[in-house]
């Protein structure tokens, strides 16, 4: 086809990115509003590979172009997955938007990027030399910028193979569709034998990066819900000095104070 | 270089033109079916949406190279279908459509909405048309008139 490739396999596909200069299209929902000129594209919707969901012992795997609405169908992706991509813009969108896309668009707002954040997801990247996994708070580096080599493609996410049971997630924006996170929050918490075992707090906040604070988070792993209580305060006041904001769609001002509100609200639904 | 193959509301197509063009300018500019609006070309606004393998998509962020192999319905191809007969009279009888620019946008997002369920809750229906704005109606009539399409259509979705 004129100005545009579409391979049938991966392999093609690779073959195309090491040699031309092509912009990788997946669902093509960011990259049209962009409206790029003079680009070449790399269509990969017809390779198979790519749309599938696979479950191993350690992962799920979620192929670069399962849109959203296919995730949504499938029992073997997780409900906090599930809750945050269900508020992405509306059916039509997530009818053609990806798990690819998502991340490659290289948005701090991405909606199903914060959960991969939350569980500590990787992202495994393919060119013809082979492939690399990188944890996803690599991968995004800042707002349009992500660690995706010239002659690579995103392959599939893949986030830990876990149960998710208590988890918060939630999305404030302007409007109940196609709205766009001002402030997003995803939480999981897990106790066991009466000690937090994990404790994980990511934030969308417009902050030019996607915002979580393992070293924050560390304070209360192995503590109980009672110590941690005696804790939260000091918890809250050090998540308010990390999260520093500048001006963005809403005030900062705003942005900040619902992102304590919504972890304060976390906490206090797990007990703490 | 080949042409890029698709099945235009049920007629093979050839396009040969650029991939990289936007789907809701090729369907209006080239092929001619001004029923595919373009109201924001971003995705927000779903006047442009078509159907995709019958599958709902806002033609305005989709590229033609994306449609190759493909089958695309527009309201011109859909209104030859006994299921936009049973959407156009219950929107008649709802007085639905005031200035008619979202409606072929909103006509298709109802379809695909019924397509999927059958029977749709009206939650379900609002869930169904809330990426197609409307100026006109507030949308109530609109959704009634999709509710009574589930019932007088029972067995065509």
């Amino acid at each position: 086809m004129v100005g545009g490739y579409a391979p049938a396999t991966l392999e093609k596909a690779l073959r195309i990115r090491a040699e031309e200069t092509v912009v990788p299209y997946a669902g093509g929902t960011d990259l049209m509003v962009q409206n790029r000129k003079n680009v070449e594209y790399l269509f990969l919707n017809k390779i198979a590979e790519l749309k599938q969901i696979k479950v191993d012992k350690d992962y799920i795997h979620i192929g670069a172009l399962v849109t959203f609405t296919q995730a949504i169908n499938d029992d073997k992706v997780p409900q906090i997955m599930k809750d945050a991509i269900s508020k992405i813009a509306a059916p039509a969108i997530r009818n053609a938007g990806t798990f690819g896309g998502n991340l490659g668009n290289g948005s701090d707002k991405a909606d199903s990027v914060l959960i991969e954040f939350a569980v500590d997801a990787k992202v495994r990247l393919m060119s013809l030399k082979g492939e690399r996994i990188v944890n996803v708070e690599d991968f995004c580096i800042t707002r349009r910028k992500i660690d995706l080599k010239d002659d690579e493609l995103i392959v599939e996410v893949l986030l830990p193979n876990k149960p998710y049971k208590n988890y918060i997630y939630q999305k404030v924006g302007g409007r109940n569709s196609l709205a766009i996170s001002h402030v997003a929050f995803a939480g999981l918490f897990e106790e066991k034998d009466g000690k937090i075992q994990e404790f994980s707090a990511a934030f969308i906040a417009d902050a030019g990066r996607f915002l979580r604070f393992k070293d924050i988070e560390q304070t209360l792993i192995g503590k109980s819900k009672k110590e941690a209580k005696n804790l939260k305060d000091k918890v809250i006041k050090a998540y308010s000095d990390k999260i520093v904001l500048t001006a963005g769609r809403v005030s900062a001002e705003y942005r900040k104070t619902v992102s304590l509100n919504l972890l304060r609200d976390f906490l206090t639904w797990f007990g703490v | 270089m080949y042409a890029i193959k698709f099945i235009l509301n049920g007629e093979q197509t050839e396009y040969t033109g650029n991939a990289g063009d936007r789907l809701l300018d090729v369907l209006r500019d080239t092929y001619s079916l001004k029923s595919v609006k373009c109201g924001c070309k971003e995705g927000e606004c779903g006047a442009c949406a078509v159907l995709i393998d019958n599958t709902l998509i806002n033609s305005c962020c989709v590229a033609m190279g994306a449609v190759d192999e493909k089958s695309i319905v527009t309201m011109e191809g859909f209104k030859k279908t006994p299921q936009f007969k049973v959407l156009s009279d219950a929107m008649a009888d709802f007085s639905a459509v005031q200035c008619g620019f979202c409606i072929p946008g909103m006509i298709l997002a109802s379809h695909a909405t019924l397509l999927l369920n059958p029977h749709p809750s009206e939650d379900e229906i609002r869930e169904g048309l809330s990426g197609n704005i409307c100026r006109c109606t507030g949308y109530n009539a609109i959704v009634k008139a999709v509710k009574k399409a589930s019932e007088e259509g029972d067995g065509l979705w």
